[in-house]
């Protein structure tokens, strides 16, 4: 039973993981750029949803859809009147810049925010029920299902509508979209802006299950760079599963080897996945 | 083809090189004085300032806590100015701060306090924020034979090498547990297992070798010793292990933002905390109470320093006052760290006047032979350098901080902890 409570517990972070990891693996995908301010992104995301509770009252998953808005602005202004100029750059470019825009938000963040410690704290935050002895709690479970709606609408987008068309057809061959007639630049700052706003809500529903700072940005750009490159960059629902795989590996590994190797884990499974499929993995990046 | 050079430039062009060869063995001998003076003398003082380097956390994950050192060690300074400075040898000095910012990175916190020493010539250092950070810091100072006062760390790794120049107003990190575990042997019903949980950070490691030897003497049984990693504590599987433990309470070792975490994901699968559990650091905060709400109730925690007009001051009169003016100026209020790095510069003021100089090694000697009250405690240091200071044991109650027992009860405990779902 124990074991089957690890391994739900699992599936539950899993699904939060996925989602944080979904907006980057599309930016990546498609604009060809790794966004190091990435988790700066779920953090101003997490403390819109902070701010729209604390101060207007609005439930936090009502304020997720306001907050995904907003954050769809930001990204779509950032990528088209900075990002834009240099996203045809090398990569270290692109990684200076990135990099340069989550040092610019995170200290901002402080200055605005301060570096208090914020938890989103609705008076069902903590609810769980039973079932068959395993305790759910209903945050958790209510942020997987969002992640899966969310996936599953990101593929409905991605493959039945002719904006999905167009985001693949840049990602897949930037030339012989723009023969199609598609602006590229539009396309970047749309999926970045979708990035950003996928970003946002999984900021909101990490502010309801652990706490935000300032500083939290790093640890999830790189927890999303293990998921994106496990998961791939194509699929959402592969994201989704990267994110459970990458879960379940760190319940399992805290409870068998100790929760000090939590990173060892999700680290050494980037390394297992390099080392066992570099063609995939490497075409996916 | 060689260009020639016309004749009217010969004279000039040799008289530049004869120039720039004398004004290069001039820097050379410049420099090498320059270098040499550094390494032989002690820091000069400017006139009638005495500066106090340090470089503490503003930014990055630790500036929550590190704020506290930035606003004490500054109020602390303005306040013994305001007072008159300091009388060394029939001379007025004041006191001046040189601040860095070390962006919660311990490796720039080294660089920054070599160049606090080597550069910025400061006479005395404070420290920094946290045991990670006083333990590779203090290397520095013992290196460079600047007495270092540091209200921030309490691991015994940093007391226990031996070094001579490292002061700290922080009680022993494994002796925090100890009016805890007191308190818990006069309460019914009885605890006899408890979970140990700690971070793995030099302090938290500190705390639960400690807290193991404690609990043995006390004849409690730990039924689960656990760790994780400082500040990134994610708990499910830990609280599915204390669960399954079934011990009457939970002692943890950790920073804030894990306690948060624990207490959050505790409620969230229904973890109870049996009779009784306690964290070592963040209980006594007012962000703890505001983020977590009425979750925060109940919890037990710890504090060496209340704001209570008993403990006198020279300077601010008693501790009350100085978490009035704090408050004041600051906007928050303060606690323990900004209590305890108020008295590192007490420490300095003392010790200088003592001294009667400036040099180095006589203010060391000074600091060692501490003896005097302070708003944080009585300062007076033991042969490693720390002081001996008893934790408080505090409470949650109904969103207010009580203060619940130090050698005897000062309030009622809520004990034991109801369970969540009959909050």
């Amino acid at each position: 039973m124990l074991l089957l409570q690890i391994l739900l517990n699992g599936v539950l972070t899993g699904g939060l993981y996925g989602l944080m990891a979904f907006g980057m693996a599309l930016v990546w995908g498609v604009l060809k750029i790794l966004n190091l301010a990435h988790g700066s992104l779920i953090m101003l995301g997490g403390y819109m949803v902070y701010y729209l509770f604390t101060l207007f009252g609005i439930d936090p998953f009502a304020a997720l859809p306001i907050a995904a808005l907003f954050m769809f602005a930001f990204g779509w202004l950032l990528q088209r009147f900075l990002i834009n100029l240099i996203v045809r750059a090398t990569m270290l470019s692109t990684l200076l810049i990135a990099f340069g825009i989550d040092v610019i938000i995170t200290y901002l963040a402080q200055l605005f925010f301060s570096a208090d410690f914020r938890t989103i704290n609705p008076a069902y935050s903590g609810a769980n029920f039973s079932v068959l002895g395993l305790t759910v709690p209903v945050v958790d479970l209510i942020a997987f299902i969002i992640a899966v709606i969310l996936a599953a609408t990101m593929w409905f987008v991605l493959n039945h509508t002719p904006l999905g068309r167009a985001i693949r057809a840049t990602a897949q061959n930037l030339t012989a979209a723009r023969l199609h007639g598609i602006d590229p630049v539009r396309i970047y700052a749309i999926t970045f802006g979708i990035g950003a706003a996928l970003a946002g809500v999984a900021g909101g529903l990490f502010g309801l299950t652990t706490h935000l700072a300032p500083y939290i940005g790093a640890e999830l750009t790189a927890k999303s760079f293990v998921i994106a490159i496990i998961g791939g960059l194509t699929n959402p629902f592969n994201v989704i599963f990267g994110g459970i795989a990458v879960g379940i590996a760190e319940q399992l590994g805290s409870f068998y080897l100790g929760a000090t190797y939590s990173d060892v884990i999700s680290f050494g499974l980037l390394v297992l996945v390099l080392v066992s499929r570099p063609a995939r993995s490497l075409r996916a990046a | 083809m060689k260009r020639k050079i016309p004749p009217r430039l010969e004279p000039e062009l040799s008289e530049i090189n004869e120039r720039e060869a004398g004004m290069r063995v001039f820097r050379l001998i410049a420099g090498a004085i320059g270098a040499f003076s550094v390494l032989l003398s002690p820091a000069v003082a400017e006139d009638g300032v005495i500066k106090l380097g340090a470089s503490v956390q503003l930014t990055g994950a630790k500036a929550n806590t590190g704020r506290y050192y930035r606003d004490a060690y500054a109020l602390t300074i303005d306040k013994i100015n305001e007072g008159g400075g300091i009388k060394v040898g029939g001379k007025t000095y004041r006191l001046k701060l040189d601040l860095l910012d070390n962006q919660s990175d311990v490796n720039l916190s080294v660089r920054q306090y070599v160049r606090l020493i080597t550069s910025d010539k400061v006479d005395f250092l404070l420290g920094p924020y946290t045991s990670n950070f006083a333990l590779t810091d203090s290397s520095v100072a013992e290196k460079y034979r600047v007495p270092m006062v540091q209200g921030g760390g309490a691991a015994a790794e940093i007391f226990n090498r031996g070094y001579r120049y490292i002061f700290g107003t922080f009680a022993p990190a494994g002796d925090y547990f100890v009016s805890t575990i007191d308190m818990l042997g006069q309460l019914m019903p009885k605890v006899e297992t408890v979970s140990l949980i700690s971070a793995d950070d030099s302090f938290d490691l500190s705390v639960a070798k400690g807290t193991r030897k404690h609990l043995k003497q006390a004849g409690i049984a730990i039924v689960l010793d656990e760790q994780f990693r400082d500040e990134h504590g994610e708990f499910s599987s830990i609280l599915s292990k204390i669960k399954a433990a079934h011990g009457d309470a939970i002692l943890v070792a950790c920073h804030e933002p894990d306690a948060l975490n624990f207490i959050r994901k505790a409620k969230s699968l229904g973890v109870n905390p049996g009779y009784f559990q306690s964290f070592t650091v963040g209980v006594p905060t007012a962000d703890f109470r505001h983020a977590l709400g009425d979750d925060a109730n109940y919890t037990f925690g710890m504090t060496a320093w209340l704001p209570s007009s008993v403990l006198k001051d020279r300077w601010f009169g008693n501790a009350a006052r100085f978490a009035e003016s704090y408050k004041a100026k600051y906007g928050y209020e303060p606690d323990y760290h900004a209590a305890s790095a108020a008295a590192d510069v007490e420490t300095f003021a003392y010790a200088i006047e003592k001294a009667g100089s400036l040099n180095r090694e006589a203010v060391r000697d000074a600091i060692a032979q501490s003896d005097f009250d302070s708003l944080y405690a009585h300062i007076a240091f033991n042969k490693t350098g720390q002081i001996i200071l008893p934790q408080i044991v505090v409470q949650i109650q109904n969103g207010e901080l009580k203060p619940i027992y130090t050698d005897k009860f000062l309030n009622r405990p809520h004990y034991p902890i109801p369970p969540w779902n009959d909050r």
